[in-house]
């Protein structure tokens, strides 16, 4: 079957050998096309770690298995080297490839479906022109049944793709109007910050009100005071957005500090600032990430330590008494941290305390195990991992994890112990998985009239309120 | 056989150049099994180990890397007379400090990474002394870039601030992976104060990571405790490798200590043996033998394997092993100042005055380095100020006043191989009953004539232009713990141990790279031109299976 079908992709393959390589794009197209592919951060998925750019290879962890990103150079026979505009332009908005068949939606056509004609034109410009060809093949993406039945998507997307354009919104101001193009569409800000549903389709109710994203949460970014960023001025969202950080009250990481990398940081500042006035515009909604309390998360806690209980017992017996929390914080984080969880004068170790991070347990658990790494015009913040990754400091078991988080919670977050063992081995295992893999094996039957009758609803609601914002 | 008793290359030793070794020759496809004699640890546990000293030890860098019975290294500051690991005879101590840790020495190093010169490798040929290399410098220069990128030495961009200096024919082939690091005010104020001597003090290459991650480790949080420990790994150590060797297919089995080589009749090696805690013996058999234990436990360990075939030794045919023992002998000034200089900004080496090593005065005498040391002196100066009876707000003043207005001064030594410095094996036992080290040293004329015409006059000149109120000069030679020679190297199989390769002469499947190779010493810490020796013996190793 494979054989057959790498065999008729090689017959196309001659047959429109004029595709694209003989178009000429002007170069203004082309550099258009390339600050719109920044804005998408098409290159954050589609590189391996320390792979060659666009070249795919990315294994990304889903909640319904491990999704491989693909090749997007114009590779004629490793990548998107033969997609005519229109083919270009269906994967981009439609999630469909050149072969019909349907893309997984980790990729944000959901999302790009909002980008404008000449946008898509621009964009197919830069990866035909502008992106060096890499004729090397990524391994396929390979979910479990019934995932790996592409064609259930098709399903999907008629459930939850939206592709009309952005309502007309005259009274607006032409920045919000930006911000709001960019913001829904190329810098697919929802994919991430929008809660997803039982199939995995973004809430637009809860439109970027905070969400898991693998082992992190993607908090709520709608402007509620306490658990939003109502808090937050506008020129604060954009230094975050340039570099990744605002003293006393964040810093990104996870795939928050590749969009900074590679997009937010190299966008122009109106854009920046479009986009900070769109999101203060959102509707504010009132929701914190599981677990953490609806208290203002970024003014929380205080200096301290708890040396006085460790020092002279030594190591081994500070690793197992009722001190275990404070003994992993002095020898793994305190160098940097300091010993009081002040961080550093220029911030580039950040207090602890007055730290969203440290609030809520999903981020505070991910940056133990899984460290930050973000590089902008400020410099590159590394923060080694203490998982299991080769490169970690120390490799810090469940317990220690759990242990330390608490410490750090209790003397520099919200200051009550929220972290289970269970919440950090379910990180370390990638995040919280789906619950809709077991349940579509169990029932595919009972699944599938489910979701006939979804559809019928979500159709009859979609007609009801008008489609998206 | 299964995977764990054997593999194509056994290394003994999980040290810098074992890992070295092990990371390109896994790259290559080749299988590795490491040994390590000593325990596995976390960096955690070595951090807290050192907060948790007593001051009075946090001076010995060896006090944070408590050894087990059945691998013991030096213990400076615990041991006595009567337990001490080392047996050292001769008017000089050779009292060397080395880690028997999954990781090596490389834990407590300051990461320092200066290149030999193309003269530091022709002594005989140049000046009449010593010995001339096996090869020149343009074969070593693409193995120290090599080094610099692996390892991830930082160093300046700038040819006139480089070493070797540009004008002694020596392009790099590459830079430097990152930019050197800013130096502390008490550098600074060094720099200044030598440059009116006419001496150029100048960064100092070294492997840590300079205001930027690198290789995956983080950037250098300038916590100034490089020595005895980088808490973060921002310097690089071998132990900061080993989880990615793994990763990669490698086998490192700790607490495993080699006491047998075994030769077969052809002379080639078959196997090494090792004893567990439980003192049970184990066989591990390969195709190609690598001893990475430094010029201390390889030559213990070829002393140790003696057979019929080789009576006083493995790879001891030229009577080499063990002979030749050589450091840095180092002379400290310890100055009281006028000025504060606060030292300790910074990691706790960050520059040097090395054209002092160079000259046509070698024929005579060794050259020296003159670095200002970059530890915070607060641990020093603590029971200076406690012993002048002061308490309270005045004794916090005191300590502060000392450790702003005190510097050590390192003088640092080339010492010349010299066949009667020697390690044997001594009558007394470790726990598992295996022989000490033994050795007797000397500094020898050379090195003496330095301190007394050269080094120390400098030396004084510099402490006087610092405007020292008081200046304490080391009388003995102390050790710079920079073991070099016990196995050299050299063209001719009746004087040396191996080839220009690291290959044993008597042994073709048998290398020992490293530090006990090296025909000189230099001023320069050694490091990094024994990985560099690692990684041409890992070509060689790469080869040699590949054409076999």
């Amino acid at each position: 079957m494979k054989t057959c079908f790498v065999f008729l992709r090689a017959l196309v393959l001659l047959a429109c050998s004029s595709a694209a390589y003989s178009q000429g794009f002007d170069a203004v197209t082309v550099a258009r096309g390339q600050y719109l592919a920044t804005a998408s951060d098409c290159i954050a998925c589609h590189t391996a770690h320390k792979g060659v750019p666009m070249a795919g290879g990315l294994v990304m962890a889903s909640p319904v298995g491990d999704i491989v990103s693909t090749n997007i150079t114009p590779s004629r026979e490793h990548g998107i080297g033969n997609y005519t505009e229109q083919q270009f332009s269906d994967a981009l908005r439609k999630g469909v490839r050149a072969d019909g068949q349907p893309l997984y939606p980790a990729m944000p056509y959901v999302s790009y479906a909002a980008m404008t004609d000449a946008d898509v034109h621009a964009l197919y410009a830069y990866f035909m022109q502008g992106v060096p060809a890499v004729d090397k093949a990524v391994p396929p993406t390979e979910l479990p049944f019934p995932m790996n039945v592409r064609a259930s998507m098709k399903l999907w997307n008629a459930l939850f793709l939206d592709e009309s354009p952005l309502k007309p919104a005259p009274e607006r101001s032409p920045q919000w109007l930006r911000g709001r193009y960019l913001a829904e569409g190329a810098a697919h800000c929802g994919t991430c910050h929008t809660p997803r549903g039982f199939l995995m389709q973004e809430k637009k109710e809860l439109n970027m009100a905070g969400a898991q994203v693998g082992p992190w949460y993607a908090p709520n970014i709608t402007p509620d005071g306490a658990t939003g960023i109502g808090g937050w001025s506008e020129a604060e969202l954009v230094q975050y957005l340039r570099g990744g950080r605002v003293e006393g009250k964040a810093q990104a990481a996870g795939s928050m500090a590749e969009a900074i990398t590679h997009s937010f940081s190299q966008l122009d500042e109106a854009d920046l600032q479009a986009i900070a006035h769109y999101v203060k515009t959102l509707p504010a909604i009132e929701k914190a990430e599981d677990g953490a309390g609806k208290a203002e998360r970024f003014g929380q806690g205080k200096p301290g330590n708890a040396l006085g209980e460790l020092r002279g017992k030594g190591y081994q017996e500070g690793m197992q008494g009722a001190y275990l929390g404070a003994q992993v914080y002095s020898a793994n984080c305190a160098a940097c941290h300091g010993v009081n969880g002040e961080g550093t004068p220029d911030g580039y170790y950040p207090s602890l305390f007055h730290n969203s991070a440290t609030f809520g347990k999903t981020n505070l658990i991910a940056s133990i195990l899984y460290g930050v790494d973000r590089k902008t015009g400020d410099g590159h913040v590394f923060m080694p991992p203490f998982g299991d990754q080769p490169n970690a400091v120390n490799h810090l078991s469940d317990d220690e994890v759990a242990a330390l988080a608490n410490y750090v919670q209790v003397r520099f977050g919200g200051g009550a112990p929220t972290v289970k063992v269970e919440d950090v081995a379910e990180s370390r295992a990638g995040g919280p998985q789906s619950h809709l893999l077991p349940l579509a094996r169990i029932g595919m039957g009972a699944a599938v009239l489910g979701l006939i009758a979804l559809l019928a609803f979500v159709l009859l609601r979609r007609r009801a309120r008008g489609g998206r914002p | 056989m299964s995977k764990l008793n054997s593999a194509d290359v056994v290394i003994v030793g999980t040290g810098v150049v074992g890992v070295a070794i092990a990371e390109q020759l896994l790259d290559a496809g080749i299988s590795v099994l490491m040994l390590e004699a000593g325990p596995r640890v976390d960096r955690a546990e070595v951090v807290e180990n050192f907060r948790n000293l007593p001051l009075a030890r946090k001076g010995d860098p060896s006090s944070c890397y408590p050894p087990k019975p059945w691998a013991p290294h030096p213990m400076p500051s615990l041991e006595t007379p009567d337990d001490s690991y080392l047996q050292l005879t001769g008017p000089d101590k050779y009292a060397q400090t080395f880690i028997r840790y999954a990781g090596g020495s490389t834990w407590h190093w300051a990461g320092t990474s200066w290149r030999l010169t193309p003269q530091d490798m022709r002594l005989q040929s140049e000046f009449g002394v010593g010995r001339d290399w096996a090869f020149d410098y343009a074969t070593l220069e693409p193995y120290y870039a090599r080094t610099e990128h692996l390892l991830g030495i930082c160093g300046p961009a700038d040819p006139a601030l480089q070493w070797p200096p540009a004008d002694m024919g020596t392009p790099r082939s590459r830079p430097y992976p990152m930019p050197p690091l800013p130096f502390g005010p008490g550098e600074e104020r060094f720099t200044e104060v030598v440059a009116g001597l006419g001496y150029k003090n100048i960064p100092t290459s070294q492997a840590r990571n300079s205001g930027m991650p690198y290789d995956d480790r983080p950037a250098c949080c300038a916590s100034n405790n490089c020595v005895p420990v980088c808490p973060v790994g921002a310097k690089y150590d071998a132990a900061t490798a080993l989880s990615r060797l793994e990763s990669k297919g490698a086998t490192i089995a700790a607490n495993a200590v080699v006491y047998k080589v075994e030769a077969n009749a052809a002379n080639r090696i078959e196997a090494v043996h090792y004893l567990d805690p439980d003192k049970r013996s184990h066989r591990i058999a390969g195709r190609l033998f690598v001893l990475a234990c430094n010029g201390i436990e390889t030559p213990k360990l070829l002393l140790m394997s003696k057979n019929d075939r080789n009576p006083n030794g493995l790879a001891n045919s030229s009577d080499q092993v063990g002979r030749n023992m050589m450091d840095h002998p180092q002379l400290t000034m310890t100055l009281t100042l006028d000025e504060p200089y606060w030292a300790g900004v910074g990691p706790v080496v960050n520059s040097g005055i090395m054209e002092t090593s160079q000259g046509a005065f070698r024929s005579e005498h060794a050259g020296a380095y003159f670095r200002f040391n970059n530890f915070a002196r607060n641990r020093f100066v603590t029971f200076a100020a406690l012993n002048k009876g002061l308490v309270g707000k005045a004794l916090d003043a005191e300590i502060r006043r000392m450790t702003a207005c005190t510097a050590d001064v390192v003088l640092a030594h080339e010492v010349l191989p010299d066949p009667d410095n020697r390690l044997t094996l001594s009558d007394k036992k470790d726990w598992h009953g295996l022989p000490k080290p033994a050795i007797h040293y000397d500094v020898g004329d050379y090195t003496r004539k330095s301190a007394e015409v050269y080094s120390v006059p400098i030396g004084k000149r510099i402490a006087q232009a610092m405007g020292a109120t008081d200046m304490k000069i080391a009388t003995k030679f102390a050790q710079s713990k920079h073991i070099m020679g016990g196995t050299i190297m050299g063209l001719d199989p009746r004087n040396s141990v191996v080839d220009a390769e690291c290959r044993a002469h008597d042994h073709e499947n048998l290398f020992l790279p490293g530090g006990g190779a090296m025909a000189s010493t230099a001023c320069g810490n050694s490091t990094i031109t024994m990985v560099s020796l690692g990684l041409r013996a890992a070509d060689a190793i790469v080869r040699q299976l590949r054409g076999a």
